[in-house]
């Protein structure tokens, strides 16, 4: 295989004055599970509607195998998408609804009913054929959209915030079947999302899109542990940033100094243009180190305990730093630390300089 | 089907039994007048047709017996038809641009709309006489720019009735379907588009099956509203067209015989009547009168 199975190529979106999507390029593997992530207004919507052929891009160009897709209309693209809002036929049945695009391409009756049934399979709403999709909930009513945008075989399926109206059990269930159902069929799955907990339990890769571009593109767990920008850092899990100076740098990473005197030596950098020397310290509260007493080793950061929030298996100490800046840290239930804790207390913060990210 | 649907209506309609008055108090004036000026007048039109000039159903006889009589109730019925079916065709891709159009768009062509609604219908129909006629300046274009040798007929006929008619029901049949397509949510559209439809397709299989509730009510209110209706016809139809409201207008008029004037009026109603009783079948209440 010499070409990406989809390729995006430096797509572009202007409405009027306002440009929805700035440059976005990306590949996607066949049967790959890639999530667009982020918050509303990111361009991560425009981007599959341009797949879908919904709008067309200001620039750029899609290729599917090699050949672009931007010429042929969207009736054509062979392209399977379940949308945000119910977009089921009102006046068909499930089993003509999911029939449908079979009966447009003119299909035989026997392949048709052949086809429904499997389909119903796969979404498990085995002998809800006759059904009118208001006698449906919200959840089986987008399996049954679904079940219509696989009925065709599309060799790339497009998903658009699909869960977003349904209620947190349900969503997390239907999260599951979507993930098997990709499994079984293999198709290469384009998902738009702006929960980033919905994106890693699912994805193979995720694209974060902030303002029009896409900030980086990885492994739930690539993006958690090596941030391309400050933006990735905070929309994926919990973080605690610090303000810091950088004192030295090598453009890999960074001598920091925190608060007045604490010297942090080899800090991974990520600047982005301009030589401040004005930064942000990114710290995972998982990966914070808390002492009771001032190290003798190693630089700590002694900062006052503001509350202690138990959640069963962990527990989250809020603390504040002398210059007034809030660190959250998060220990799990039972660690020595915090056996005796309590608020007003003061603590010291460590954490290996290798885990951690400057920003700047 | 009929089953499911009825237990739906009944699961909804059950919170608003409450809402209603306790009695029929506040309804009186209007229940009164409408007992004095519809109620007693329609009972007394049947009683006519019926008692005058003797007892017995010799009006309805005579009405329904003859040749000429017939004549004018198929000419009612081909007319009336006629002015839906082409109302339908044209409102249809009206309405349609009506909902898909920018707001401000819209606005303007429901100014339009409305303000020929308002126009006096005698002034409207007088003027589509002057654009009809022989030299009017429907056939001097068509002259000019040599489609035809002599100028057509375009008024005292059939074709002016439903010239005239069909530019009257226009908006009756356009502010029904405006509403319907609104509501259909164009993700449906875009969906059909992906699942392979054609814009044909789309049309025939999806947005015509979802306005269907819209157009049977607006071509239910145009056809029976054309069934009746005297004006339009009786300046720009002819003689050999005349429609049933002209006939019921002859009758009392010009012969002064309310037995036949009211059996034809009756006939009338009864058609009415079914038309709309069919529809309720057809479409449910949901759909009618409801909006």
């Amino acid at each position: 295989m010499t070409a990406p199975f989809l390729q995006i190529r430096g797509i572009r979106k202007d409405y009027g004055k306002v440009t929805a999507v700035q440059d976005v390029s990306l590949e996607i593997r066949r049967g790959e599970f890639l999530t667009f992530l982020g918050p509303s207004g990111s361009g991560k919507s425009t981007t599959l509607y341009i797949l879908a052929g919904f709008q067309d891009p200001t620039a750029g160009d899609i290729l599917l195998e090699g050949r672009s897709l931007l010429s042929t209309p969207s009736h054509l693209r062979q392209i399977g998408m379940v949308f945000q809002r119910y977009t089921l036929f009102p006046h068909l049945t499930v089993a003509e609804n999911i029939g449908f695009p079979l009966k447009v391409r003119r299909k035989s009756r026997a392949e048709i009913d052949a086809k429904v049934k499997q389909m119903l399979e796969l979404v498990r709403l085995e002998g809800f054929e006759d059904r009118r999709p208001s006698e449906m909930s919200g959840g089986q009513q987008q399996r049954v959209a679904l079940a219509r945008a696989l009925s065709y075989d599309p060799p790339v399926l497009l998903m658009d915030e699909p869960l977003s109206a349904l209620d947190k059990k349900l969503r997390e269930e239907i999260q599951h079947e979507i993930r098997r159902i990709h499994q079984e069929t293999e198709v290469t799955i384009l998902y738009v999302t702006h929960d980033q907990e919905e994106a890693l339990r699912m994805s193979d890769r995720i694209a974060v899109f902030s303002k029009g571009v896409i900030d980086q593109v990885g492994t739930g767990s690539e993006l958690y542990a090596e941030p391309a920008t400050r933006f990735v850092a905070e929309f994926i899990g919990d973080s605690d940033f610090l303000s810091c100076a950088v004192v030295a740098s090598n453009g890999q990473s960074a001598d920091i100094r925190l608060g007045d005197d604490w010297l942090v030596e080899g800090v991974p950098l990520h600047a982005r243009g301009g030589g401040r020397n004005e930064g942000a310290l990114l710290l995972r509260p998982e990966r914070v180190q808390l002492h009771r007493n001032q190290p003798a080793a190693t630089g700590a950061l002694p900062v006052r305990v503001d509350d202690l929030t138990f959640l069963g298996s962990n527990v989250h100490v809020a603390t504040t730093t002398g210059w007034g800046e809030p660190v959250a840290i998060r220990l799990p239930f039972g660690h020595d630390a915090i056996d005796g804790l309590s608020r007003g207390d003061t603590v010291w913060l460590g954490f290996d300089p290798r885990t951690a990210h400057v920003f700047c | 089907m009929s089953n499911a649907s009825s237990t739906s209506a009944l699961v909804v309609r059950a919170p608003r039994r409450n809402l209603l008055p306790k009695t029929l108090g506040p309804a009186m004036p209007a229940l009164i007048l409408l007992f004095l000026f519809f109620v007693l007048p329609v009972v007394s039109l049947l009683l006519r047709s019926v008692l005058e000039p003797e007892p017995g159903l010799s009006n309805y006889a005579t009405l329904l017996g003859s040749e000429t009589y017939l004549r004018i109730f198929l000419n009612t019925f081909l007319v009336s038809a006629l002015v839906t079916v082409l109302s339908l065709l044209i409102g249809f891709p009206v309405a349609w641009t009506l909902a898909i159009m920018p707001a401000h768009w819209s606005r303007i062509v429901f100014a339009i709309l409305l303000l020929s609604m308002w126009t006096n219908l005698l002034a409207r129909t007088y003027a589509w006489m002057v654009l009809l006629q022989r030299t009017g300046i429907v056939n001097k274009t068509l002259m000019n720019l040599g489609l035809i040798d002599q100028p057509l007929t375009l008024v005292n006929n059939l074709v002016g009735v439903t010239i005239g008619m069909v530019y009257i029901m226009l908006p009756f049949i356009i502010l029904p379907l405006y509403g319907v397509i609104r509501r259909i949510d164009p993700a449906i559209l875009q969906a059909a588009s992906l699942c392979g439809a054609t814009r044909w397709q789309s049309l025939w299989r999806v947005l015509v099956p979802l306005a269907a509730p819209g157009m049977a009510a607006g071509a239910l209110m145009v056809f029976v509203m054309s069934l009746g209706y005297f004006v339009t016809p009786a300046l720009l139809g002819g003689t050999s067209n005349m429609m049933l409201a002209e006939l019921i207008a002859q009758f009392v008029q010009s012969l002064v015989n309310w037995g036949m004037g009211s059996a034809a009026a009756f006939v009338l109603l009864v058609v009415t009547l079914a038309l709309y009783a069919l529809q309720l079948k057809l479409f449910g209440t949901s759909q009618m009168g409801g909006r």
